[in-house]
């Protein structure tokens, strides 16, 4: 009944059949179909879900057996709830574009990248892995490059040679470990169970890192993300912040440290460091900003900073607020990108300048937004704070200094987002944004929906938690670092 | 050998369909040979492979393979040549036949079992090409390239026989088996002649696959001769060559592997940088694709590097992912400059809104070729990097990477100029073997990269 | 270590590569620091190409006649192909049957070459 081929073919069908279908008017109705039914399949999987720690229904073929391939994938607490996340997010960030003209190709083009997101985050095959890492990677730049500003095209390519070259690092551990792995298999367990000399573990650690911290983006290798952020439709600015930089959050948790504990033993710290310097480092940044997409890119790379040095710290709490924080993380970006977007569009400028006093003309934007950025801030009662709460418990248990310096993001977090609301929203109405539009139609649907979730986990995060809980106690177990 | 004898009556029966007007009847006949030539390949496939003739060629598994590959890919391309080759010259039927004649030597080439027949064999593809790549005997350009090839290809002969001479001298034969069981008989004492002569056959070796630095005729060879006729050279040439290199070092050569494999070391990695570099610099997309070429061979080399029962596998996969792949990027690229008289990147400008089915199957041979998962490009690269990688060059892959990601640039760069500058023109016409030609490579190479069982098992 | 041998060792040749490495480098070195520090005067005659003093006429590249070379090229192949006759001819009763037909087989394939060449009028004078 829960068969997760069909769960992650259900996109690639869409994404043909979108194709196929080209310009024609249907293809913003079927354009949301599929997602949908992707959402209500994956429901089916959460309400049979098991909140253990066990691998839950997995499905194995082979599929290329002169190489030892097969395709092996399963879905356990920690990655269910991103593939949640995927298929809830796909279909609003879908509605959310429909104000813009776009055709069947753009449309195919993003269910495709939710396949390869859907399989990354579902891979029990290294080589799974990295090919639903490259697949959603090439729908993104195209998305990104017809549809984005002005300087896309040298941006885009930027982007997309950065990370494919982090990516080959990172093929290049994966096929060293299968080498090593008797009887040649790319199984995720028998990488597992590898126990290598700590140099390997080293470099093995490096290759894999790179691809990450690229993807995720750490500090010092996120220059290619504000300008991607900025010059991206902000259809795939959502998709980039809200799903794609979970790709390499996920990977440290279900690949990077499990595969090479000694190396993380080494290096672990280093990364923790580099977080937290890109944190404080982008949060200060984005207080600068005069862009007004630049604000919310660079406060991201401070988001998953902190998830990036709960996870390294690798305890319960750090772990865990890092899962919760991925979901949420997700939910908040697409909103506060989304009403970004929707006053752009209706101004014609992200100058922070130019904007302001929009509260007068549009009070439901107003509200709206401002719930979206108290989740963001990490308010109490938002669903932001469950998450950064474990998080900084979490580094806090690593090191009180780390904790200290981490804990400065919530500070500074909520000042440069509230700069944000108050240059945007409050003060005077200037001349020309008198006349500005309020929410409507499918504005209030997608918004409203964020807000639900922003309050609905905030106020009740206990069955979220539930569901990753006992799998992130068990992986804590099973690896340790010291 | 009954598909060789075909091949060799074909390119006759060709010559005098010409002689005699019956210019439509050329491709059919052409085709409907090199069908038959495949299917009498397909009946020996699981026969006990013997050496022919004395020893001189083997159909074995390898032989055979590497062959269907070369035969599909010359229809591929003499699909491509309706109405191409009445426009540049009125002898038509020779085109054909000459393009036949080097098949033969190349199918030589790849199933050859005594060092003479591997002469021979070049000798018989590189003939025949010396003609077609000056084809257009009033274009100074193609004239260049014909005579640099020439000139090029006979210092490359020298150094081979130079080779096989020597390899002659310490063994007393051109047989591979006696060759093989000369190092095994005499494991501490091989004469000096036979590491000469093995320094020679690669280099003589490296010239026809144009691996640096034997590889200056390459970019001013493959620009000058027709687009078509390049389009043979880099794909079923170059497989050849490839197939004959490696047959040669897998069943003779393996013994000294500590030996040569410093040197290949060196080509590979300088083919690689050389290939790469380069082919970032070009305005011209078929100027890039020649050095593309270059880089390519570069990657292959891995599979004669990390030498072993995987490599024939390997270098089979990447030659039939690279192969496909350039006959569609040539094919397009003839479309473009047929509409707009020009092969640079900028004519490829817009292509997307007017043309969205040639721009996608461009896209898909471009990522191909950069190595992109789900594309046979990818499953190629994949092959080799593990092939090098078992074999522990560790730092050679991460310069190997490092191409890589230099490739995704220029790669890159055509799928930027259709998609993403816009620019007026007309639409392209493309007629129906064009069009199938187009569908047949866009669908291998995305069938090939989900389904690489497609043809990883047959080696 | 007798006398013989300590004549012999390389050591004793480092002399003569060094006056190899100094006669050497003198000849190289002097045209090479000549070519660096020498006047270069450049005038359109000095860069023109020579053509023993008259002024250059048109382009090099000019199509020329080739029949004769052709005739000559075709005698040459079929004078060639004769030569594989005389071994088979001495060698004609053990091969019997079939060498009689592969001979014939051969030079069929002959006979459509000439042909050819007659019918593209290669071995025409005008």
């Amino acid at each position: 009944m829960d068969n997760l081929f069909i769960l992650i073919f259900i996109p690639v069908v869409g994404a043909l059949v979108l194709a196929l279908t080209g310009k024609s008017a249907s293809a913003k109705t079927l354009a949301l179909l599929f997602p949908l039914l992707s959402l209500a399949y994956s429901l089916s999987f959460l309400f049979h879900f098991v909140p253990d720690a066990s691998m839950q229904f997995e499905q194995q073929v082979p599929w290329i057996s002169s190489l030892g391939i097969q395709f092996h994938v399963g879905i356990d607490g920690i990655s269910l709830p991103l593939v949640l996340l995927t298929n809830v997010l796909v279909p609003l960030i879908i509605l959310a574009s429909y104000g813009r003209k776009y055709k069947g190709d753009f449309y195919a083009l993003v269910l495709f990248m939710q396949a390869g997101l859907l399989l990354v985050f579902t891979a029990l095959d290294a080589f799974v892995f990295y090919v639903g890492w490259e697949a959603a990677l090439i729908p993104i730049y195209f998305i990104c490059a017809l549809w984005g500003g002005e300087n896309r095209i040298r941006v885009t390519i930027k982007f997309f040679i950065y990370t494919f070259f982090g990516s080959l690092l990172m093929l290049i551990a994966i096929i060293y470990l299968h080498l090593q792995v008797p009887g040649h298999s790319y199984e995720l367990r028998s990488f597992y169970q590898l126990a290598l000399d700590a140099p390997t573990q080293g470099w093995i650690f490096w290759a894999f890192f790179i691809a990450f911290a690229i993807k995720i983006p750490i500090f010092p290798f996120h220059t290619w993300q504000p300008d991607t952020y900025t010059e991206a439709p902000s259809a795939g600015t959502m998709l980039l912040a809200g799903i794609m930089l979970k790709m390499g959050l996920y990977g440290l948790i279900r690949w990077l440290i499990p595969i090479a504990p000694l190396g993380v033993a080494a290096y672990g710290q280093l990364a923790i460091i580099l977080a937290v310097i890109g944190l404080v480092y982008a949060s200060i940044i984005a207080f600068k900003q005069q862009h007004i997409k630049r604000v919310v890119a660079y406060s991201s790379i401070a988001h998953v900073g902190l998830m990036a040095a709960g996870i390294f710290a690798w305890n319960v709490q750090g772990l865990q607020g890092a899962v919760i924080q991925m979901v949420n993380h997700g939910i908040s970006v697409v909103g506060l990108f989304f009403v970004l977007d929707i006053i752009a569009q209706r101004l014609g400028t992200h100058d922070i300048k130019l904007t302001g006093g929009l509260a007068k003309p549009a009070p439901k934007l107003a509200a709206v937004f401002l719930i979206i950025v108290m989740g963001a801030i990490g308010l109490p009662l938002t669903n932001g704070f469950v998450g950064e709460f474990l998080l900084l418990v979490g580094i806090y248990n690593y090191g009180l200094w780390y904790a200290v310096f981490a804990g400065l993001t919530l500070i500074l977090g909520a000042v440069y987002m509230l700069r944000l609301y108050q240059k945007t929203m409050l003060g005077e109405t200037p001349e020309q944004n008198a006349r500005f539009k309020d929410i409507a139609g499918t504005e209030v649907l997608v918004l409203g929906i964020i807000v639900l979730l922003v309050v609905g986990i905030g106020v009740y995060p206990k069955p979220l938690l539930h569901l990753s809980e006992a799998a992130v106690s068990q992986l804590i177990n099973q690896v340790s670092l010291k | 050998m009954s598909a060789i004898i075909t091949l060799s009556l074909l390119a006759v029966l060709l010559l005098y369909l010409g002689l005699f007007k019956a210019k439509k009847a050329l491709l059919p006949v052409s085709l409907l040979g090199l069908l038959a030539a495949i299917v009498l390949y397909s009946i020996q496939w699981d026969t006990d492979a013997e050496p022919l003739y004395s020893g001189m060629v083997l159909f074995d598994h390898f032989a055979v393979a590497f062959s269907i590959l070369s035969l599909f890919i010359t229809g591929l391309v003499f699909l491509l040549s309706r109405d191409y080759f009445d426009s540049i010259s009125e002898h038509v039927a020779e085109y054909y036949a000459l393009i036949i004649f080097s098949l033969t030597g190349a199918l030589l080439v790849v199933s050859f079992h005594n060092l003479a027949m591997l002469f021979i064999g070049i000798e018989i593809m590189s003939v025949a090409l010396y003609i077609l790549v000056g084809i257009r005997k009033r274009d100074f350009s193609s004239n260049e390239a014909a005579l640099k090839y020439f000139l090029m290809g006979a210092f490359s002969t020298g150094f081979l026989l130079f080779g096989i001479t020597l390899i002659y001298g310490a063994t007393g034969s051109f047989d591979l088996t006696e060759i093989k069981n000369y190092l095994i008989a005499n494991p501490h004492s091989i004469s000096p002649l036979f590491y000469s002569g093995i320094l020679l056959l690669i280099i003589g070796l490296s010239f026809k696959v144009g691996a640096a630095p034997f590889h200056f005729w390459t970019p001013d060879v493959y620009e000058g001769a027709p687009i078509l006729i390049t389009t043979f050279m880099s794909t079923v040439v170059k497989t050849a060559a490839f197939a004959g290199f490696l047959r040669l070092f897998l069943t003779c050569f393996v013994p000294l592997q500590d030996f040569w494999a410093p040197v290949l070391l060196v080509i590979t990695v300088l083919t690689l940088f050389i290939g790469n570099i380069s082919a970032l610099a070009q305005q011209s997309f078929k100027r890039m694709l020649a050095y593309s070429s270059i880089s390519h061979a570069g990657y292959m080399l891995f599979g004669i590097l990390s030498i072993g029962a995987a490599s024939a596998g390997a270098i089979f996969v990447y030659s039939a992912a690279y192969s496909i792949a350039s006959v569609v990027a040539f094919a397009v690229l003839i479309l473009v400059k047929r509409s707009r008289g020009s092969e640079h990147f900028e004519a490829f400008n817009g292509l997307a809104a007017k043309n969205p089915y040639l721009a996608f199957t461009l896209s898909v041979a471009m990522l191909s070729l950069a190595g992109i998962p789900l594309t046979a490009g990818f499953v190629g690269k994949f092959m080799m990097f593990s092939g090098v990688l078992a074999n522990y060059h560790i730092v050679l892959l991460l310069l190997a990477v490092l191409n890589a990601a230099m490739g995704i640039y220029y790669y890159f760069r055509v799928i930027v100029a259709m998609y993403f500058r816009p620019a007026d023109r007309e639409e392209v016409t493309v007629n129906a073997n064009y069009k199938a030609v187009l569908f047949i490579g866009a669908l291998l190479t995305i069938a090939i990269g989900i389904f690489p069982s497609l043809l990883a098992g047959w080696l | 270590m007798t006398q013989a041998e300590a004549v012999n060792t390389s050591a004793n040749y480092l002399p003569i590569l060094f006056q190899l490495i100094v006669a050497g480098g003198f000849g190289v070195g002097t045209i090479i620091i000549t070519h660096l520090i020498g006047p270069k005067v450049k005038t359109e005659n000095k860069l023109g190409s020579f053509e023993s003093g008259i002024e250059v006429i048109g382009n090099a590249r000019q199509p020329f006649s080739i029949k004769y070379f052709m005739v000559a090229i075709l005698f040459v192949l079929f004078d060639i192909e004769v030569i594989f006759m005389y071994p088979w001819a001495v060698n004609f009763r053990q091969f019997g049957l079939s060498g009689l037909l592969e001979m014939f087989i051969f030079m069929a394939l002959l006979l459509l070459g000439f042909i050819y060449v007659i019918k593209k009028r290669a071995l025409e004078w005008d």
